[in-house]
């Protein structure tokens, strides 16, 4: 595998999505190329921080409480 | 009456943070988001027949919950400023770093990385285009591209398209701010600097 097919499975590879045939061959071209590991390296802890920061939040207080409210009150009226 | 408790409203309750800050980002609005969460539950408890026990039901929530966005909220949701799609197409955060300013500091990849704080990224994703953003929206709430594919009903080769842009656009977004902060490659793209902090620096 060269560095071009290297880097098209870059994002299947850390979303875990390739075939077990493509993850050896990224595998085996990470173990010798030093450049296309790096770019892996970054990729995956950019692609973490991204996720730890989208998925930290909660929603505001009351919106449970409001919610809560009115599905009972939608469930009391179709019922 | 006491009210007993329901596995149904309590599984599906769980996942109210997800549902609330997805709705958030599509809508752009705290109260469309609450909205748009409202309608989801009272959706998925309406059709509660519907959905079969054992089954994922965070991937079903999520697409009463984009259903409800597109067909309800997404006209009156502001849209983002246009960017231009193709400019970024292959340039990655790392690859700037890299070829660019590399001498800036010992390790300016981990220095940009540090220096983003969370609402930064989150308004670059809420910045990006409604296409990029959904899917970037569905990955970091941990699904498989097949999820994202039949939540949107899209083929799964355009999950992996947009996913991969939106990426690149958001890389692009938090170098851009990154280095007008000073704190990435000043060298390779150099820019005057504001009066104030003229002075500061000489």
């Amino acid at each position: 595998m060269d560095c071009e097919k290297c880097l098209e499975r870059l994002h299947p590879y850390l979303d875990r999505e390739l075939t077990a045939k493509d993850l050896d061959e990224v595998r085996v071209h990470l173990d010798e190329c030093g450049g296309c590991d790096s770019a892996f390296v970054f990729e995956r802890v950019f692609l973490e921080r991204v996720k730890g920061s989208a998925t930290s939040d909660v929603a505001p207080p009351g919106v449970r409480e409001r919610l809560i409210l009115r599905i009972r009150a939608d469930v009391r009226r179709g019922s | 009456m006491a009210q007993r408790a329901d596995p149904f409203e309590q599984e599906a309750l769980s996942y109210l943070d997800a549902l609330y800050r997805t709705a958030l980002r599509m809508t752009r609005s705290e109260a469309d988001a609450e909205d748009v969460v409202q309608e989801t539950y009272i959706r998925a408890f309406r059709f509660r027949d519907q959905f079969t026990p054992g089954t994922n039901m965070k991937a079903w929530l999520f697409r009463i919950l984009t259903n409800t966005f597109i067909n309800s909220y997404r006209r009156k949701a502001a849209q983002p400023p246009t960017t231009e799609l193709d400019d970024v197409e292959e340039t990655t955060l790392h690859r700037h770093m890299t070829e660019g300013g590399a001498e800036a500091a010992p390790e300016p990849e981990r220095v940009v990385l540090d220096s983003m704080v969370d609402s930064e990224i989150r308004e670059a994703i809420e910045d990006l285009h409604e296409h990029f953003r959904t899917v970037v929206l569905l990955d970091v709430e941990g699904f498989a591209y097949k999820e994202i594919a039949e939540l949107l009903d899209i083929p799964i080769g355009t999950v992996m398209s947009r996913l991969h842009r939106g990426r690149r656009f958001l890389q692009r977004r938090l170098y851009d701010l990154a280095r007008d902060r000073g704190i990435a490659a000043a060298k390779a793209m150099p820019r005057p600097l504001p009066a104030s902090e003229q002075g500061r620096r000489a």
